[in-house]
């Protein structure tokens, strides 16, 4: 009897989690490479003892979320024409250096510091094949090529990491567009580097709003069931008062 | 419900987006300005389950974990500064920069500001200064009887005087540059000041290497892109429109939940 409820239940949280990812997406519809993110639901079996006319096991279905699995799609590139925002066409990362560590990131919005180096907009150094990026300001325009080779005015100066993971679900989210991961990184074999563009969010607005539309109408589907759930019980109940007394 | 609070941080960043955009086309034709643009990063994310996490004990790990992220926020708003168009003018006293570097402005409280827009004229002295009326450094005095200047790309100012057939050197400008001219302050009449962010400006003259030279006649154009404006404008207001309607979908969901308990 009560499973009706705890059934519902289980539903309209998962609706909760699913509307808190699209709801995610939407806000990074903007968001320089950002990786569209779907839940993944799985059902959860229980066993329940069998109604009087029945015999065996009976058994109930919970919704749980098992996952949230990014969708590792390219974004569109977007043409900037800003000699340092970089995107990569095709599979793997730059490599970006954080108080915390090393990180990964796709979102090849670079810009100088003081010192002419090269980093993120949140001041983390990029990281070339031999370290860091320096520029000095006589380097005049820079050309960034398909492999990531640097040439300035003054010849070669260095040329951008890009590394590439075997499990690329392994890898954390950390905000500010940067992933984290315990797998060591190879060199990416298959990633270009253009020049004057960024990769720009593959979130697909209206997948997105069709989502949002299907878990409303899931959600309130559960919701007037358990009402009628509710209003049964309650009938139930006035139905077995109202029996004369024998 | 985090959706609520993740859609207003999209809602506020595709705001901001569309005063960039709006700041941008209204300077779409003032000298040297330089378009910018508003960047965006996800926010912090709640680990729920970590993926790889082991699922059993002989070994199995979960593929994906589950992370819930916050919304957006707004990382920056950069300067994109590729060379404008050159517009003539011919005026003498126009001089536009091809290539990098800024004017030097001396302003009236003694500190220096830079700008890249050179619509300069005379000041009652006969210095040559910018529409404010602030020196141009190093501060060059046109003679009161010169028949007119010529800038060369170097940036020697020369002036013609009558009664002499040789053209009399007045001074030469001079242009600066920073390591990292992103982050120079803008403060409003096409000028930038110094910050941390920007490093120390170097001084040099123009046509010197990593200098730009001197046209004169001439002045630098904004390099705001109009199509392009106009394009990002329309996706800045569809997205904000998209948020809004997660905010009634999550609004729809709460009061479904509300109305549960009831009667």
């Amino acid at each position: 009897m009560d499973n009706t409820l705890l059934v519902s239940l289980s539903h309209q949280l998962a609706a909760y989690r699913s509307m808190d990812v699209i709801a995610n997406n939407i806000a990074n519809v903007s968001t320089p490479a950002f990786k569209k993110e779907g839940v993944k639901f799985e059902e959860y079996i229980a066993a329940m003892k069998p109604s009087e006319t029945e015999t065996g096991t009976q058994y109930v279905s919970f919704v749980v979320d098992k996952g949230t699995v990014r969708d590792l799609n390219e974004g569109r590139m977007d043409r900037t024409n800003a000699p340092f925002d970089l995107a990569i066409n095709g599979k793997g990362f730059f490599v970006v250096q954080t108080p915390a560590g090393e990180r990964y990131t796709r979102d090849g919005h670079f810009q100088l510091d003081t010192d002419g180096n090269l980093v993120t907009s949140d001041g983390n150094k990029v990281m070339g094949e031999g370290g860091q990026i320096t520029f000095s300001p006589d380097d005049g325009d820079i050309h960034i090529g398909a492999d990531g080779t640097i040439t300035g005015k003054q010849g070669q100066l260095g040329k951008v990491r890009i590394v590439q993971f075997d499990n690329e679900q392994m890898m954390q989210k950390e905000g500010s567009s940067l992933y984290s991961t315990s797998e060591s990184p190879k060199p990416a074999e298959k990633g270009v580097i253009q020049q004057g563009m960024l990769e720009a969010s593959n979130v697909e607005p209206v997948v997105e709003i069709s989502h949002m539309i299907e878990v409303t109408r899931a959600y309130q589907l559960t919701a007037s069931m358990t009402q009628s759930q509710q209003d049964l019980m309650r009938e139930a109940v006035s139905k077995l008062g109202d029996m004369p007394n024998m | 419900m985090r959706a609520l609070s993740i859609a207003s941080t999209g809602m506020l960043a595709q705001q901001m987006n569309v005063e960039v955009i709006a700041n941008n086309l209204a300077n779409m034709n003032t000298s040297g300005f330089k378009r910018q643009r508003a960047e965006f990063q996800d926010l912090l994310y709640q680990t729920i389950e970590q993926a790889g996490a082991q699922s059993s004990d002989s070994g199995t790990i979960l593929p994906s974990g589950i992370q819930l992220g916050a919304g957006v926020r707004t990382a920056a708003v950069y300067r994109v500064t590729s060379q404008g168009d050159m517009s003539s003018t011919s005026n003498p006293y126009d001089l536009a920069i091809q290539g990098p570097g800024f004017f030097r402005i001396q302003q009236p409280d003694g500190t220096d500001a830079y700008t890249r827009a050179g619509n300069f004229a005379l000041s009652p002295e006969g210095q040559i200064v910018t529409d404010k009326g602030y020196v141009v450094a190093p501060g060059i005095s046109v003679p009161q009887n010169a028949l007119g200047i010529s800038v060369n790309a170097q940036g020697q100012v020369s002036a013609s005087l009558p009664g002499q057939t040789q053209p009399q050197v007045l001074g030469q400008l001079e242009l600066v540059r920073f390591p990292n001219e992103a982050g120079l302050n803008a403060i409003g009449d096409n000028l930038f000041l110094e910050t941390p962010s920007s490093g120390s400006p170097q001084s040099g003259l123009p046509g010197a290497s990593g200098y730009g030279t001197i046209t004169q006649g001439f002045l630098e154009t904004s390099n705001v892109n109009p199509v392009e404006e106009i394009t990002s404008l329309i996706t800045a207001q569809r997205a904000y429109e998209m948020n809004s309607k997660v905010i009634t979908a999550a609004d729809e969901m709460l009061q479904q939940t509300a109305r549960m308990g009831g009667s």
